[in-house]
């Protein structure tokens, strides 16, 4: 696989005309995104100055108008950029992806499916909404793989009955085959309780979390200090989780540096990584040609497809031949 | 209710938890040594078909194939115990390990199909005793902390509940850089 290096310098040497192209492209967009928000926001206050005089307002009917704006500034905001979002995605991110591995295809408007997601186990609850997009699927090395964005949301109804929806994860949500034959289910959580509370209370209240199946204490320290795994198998959890993966999934976090939980059900290792943000998505402002902002889409390409050779998903082992 | 009576009650419940929580630690150390004797079974299960394929070739290592033949004899015997098993199970683990080396010094032997599948069975079994070993040890450790730890301690000597051995892995297991490695070169 191409080193991070050599795909930033793909970025800024192949992709360059395209950038500055879309560059021009955000400029002109810009201009036109702030000119009619601004008139929106004119709008809204001239109505708001009026409804005031007519002084039949109280403090929630402003509060509505005000809530109502930002909203419709955000759904105008998107509609905007619409055609310049997708021509980022067609134009960047999907010469970026090939470059990366010429197998794997990208598909903009679609995301890795919600049986998958709900299958996998990592979140205990189903979720009632799934959005998602910026499918990449296809084979590394001759093991399929496919992630995409996903925003899963669970709907809340308070004592008036007003629904409100919450989110459950949002990030990035990857699906591999792993090469080890098993048969219950292992997952493998950030350890929050223990990092919270201290060793003796997190692990008497990870010992007690009924949600879950049985705890599994790891024997490697570092691993035990940021990850927690529950499995319905002491002993299968062990085969799936040997020194060499655990050191692997801790570097992996690091590298990652955001909060990264993992399952293993059904031959299949579902891993989701936590970004609490849409990914892959451009903004009018800020320029493509910043190294951050290139590095944040490069980075995570390379993170996210750099995984088969990061866990050796690809080391099938011989009962698997 | 008196005072007496209810701190009473709650003692006795003490005193149930204290006892249900060491009886379901060492339950879940004889669960747990089960299933490692079910691996291990599986490996002895390979050694008589592995034996009489090298045999034939190996020369030097005659000694050491008349010990795996006589550690797996000793260990299919009737009524050894868990610590017994411990022992021959390290044993046997150092001498497949010397074999499956000295195969690299045999042409004929990388090359032969059957062997090439023992040896990969064996890495398999491998795997799956290794991580069996480390789940009994698991369950031992809270095992034998319980019964040093107190409160507990004092009911498991009521109990008359004893310390259990783990199984002592070795460095190059938790490298994990085993035999696969050496027929991938």
């Amino acid at each position: 696989m191409k080193t991070l290096s050599q795909l930033t310098d793909f970025y800024y040497k192949s992709l360059h005309p395209t950038l500055t192209e879309l560059e021009e492209d955000r400029i002109a967009l810009r201009k036109r995104v702030i000119f009619i928000e601004a008139i929106l926001a004119l709008i809204v206050l001239v109505t708001m100055y009026f409804m005031l005089g007519a002084s039949s307002i109280n403090l929630n009917t402003l509060l509505f108008v005000g809530f109502g704006y930002f909203a419709i500034a955000g759904i105008v905001y998107k509609l905007l950029i619409k055609g310049y979002a997708s021509d980022f995605k067609f134009r960047v991110i999907a010469p970026l992806i090939k470059e990366i591995d010429i197998n794997l295809k990208y598909t903009p408007s679609l995301h890795v499916n919600e049986a998958l997601y709900t299958y996998s186990g990592i979140f205990t609850s189903s979720a009632d909404r799934v959005n998602g997009n910026d499918l990449v699927k296809g084979k590394i090395d001759g093991i399929p793989i496919e992630f995409s964005d996903i925003h899963a949301e669970v709907k809340h109804k308070d004592s008036k009955g007003r629904t409100s929806w919450n989110t459950q994860f949002q990030g990035l949500f990857l699906v591999s085959e792993f090469p080890k034959h098993f048969k219950g289910k292992t997952v493998i959580l950030p350890d929050t309780a223990q990092s919270t509370f201290g060793d003796f209370i997190g692990s008497f209240l990870q010992s007690n979390n009924f949600s879950r199946n049985d705890l599994v204490k790891m024997d490697n320290v570092a691993f035990e200090k940021e990850f927690v795994v529950y499995g319905t198998d002491q002993v299968e959890a062990r085969y799936i989780l040997s020194h060499t993966l655990m050191e692997k999934i801790l570097s992996f976090k690091k590298r990652s540096d955001h909060p990264v939980s993992l399952s293993f059900r059904g031959g299949k290792i579902y891993m989701a990584i936590e970004y609490n943000k849409d990914l892959f998505e451009p903004s009018v402002f800020h320029s493509l040609l910043k190294y951050k902002i290139a590095m944040e889409y490069v980075e995570t390409l390379h993170l996210a497809i750099g995984i088969v050779e990061e866990l050796k998903l690809n080391q099938k082992l011989w009962s698997k031949l | 209710m008196s005072t007496p009576l209810i701190i009473a009650i709650v003692l006795g419940i003490i005193l149930i938890l204290m006892y249900n929580s060491l009886v379901a630690k060492k339950n879940q150390v004889e669960n747990i040594f089960a299933s490692v004797d079910t691996q291990l079974k599986k490996r002895y299960d390979l050694i008589p078909n592995l034996v009489s394929s090298v045999s034939k070739y190996m020369e030097h290592e005659k000694s050491i194939l008349e010990e795996i033949t006589k550690l797996r004899s000793e260990a299919n015997k009737p009524n050894i115990s868990d610590e017994q098993k411990i022992a021959i199970d390290a044993k046997m683990s150092s001498a497949l390990g010397s074999i499956m080396i000295a195969v690299e010094n045999y042409p004929e032997l990388k090359a032969n199909e059957n062997v090439m599948h023992l040896q990969r069975s064996l890495n398999e079994v491998e795997e799956q005793i290794a991580a069996a070993r480390r789940a009994y040890n698991q369950a031992v450790t809270d095992y034998n902390n319980a019964l040093e730890q107190i409160p507990t301690n004092f009911m498991a000597n009521a109990m008359n509940y004893r310390r259990k051995e783990v199984f002592e892995i070795h460095e190059n297991e938790r490298k994990n850089v085993n035999v696969k490695e050496l027929f991938n070169s």
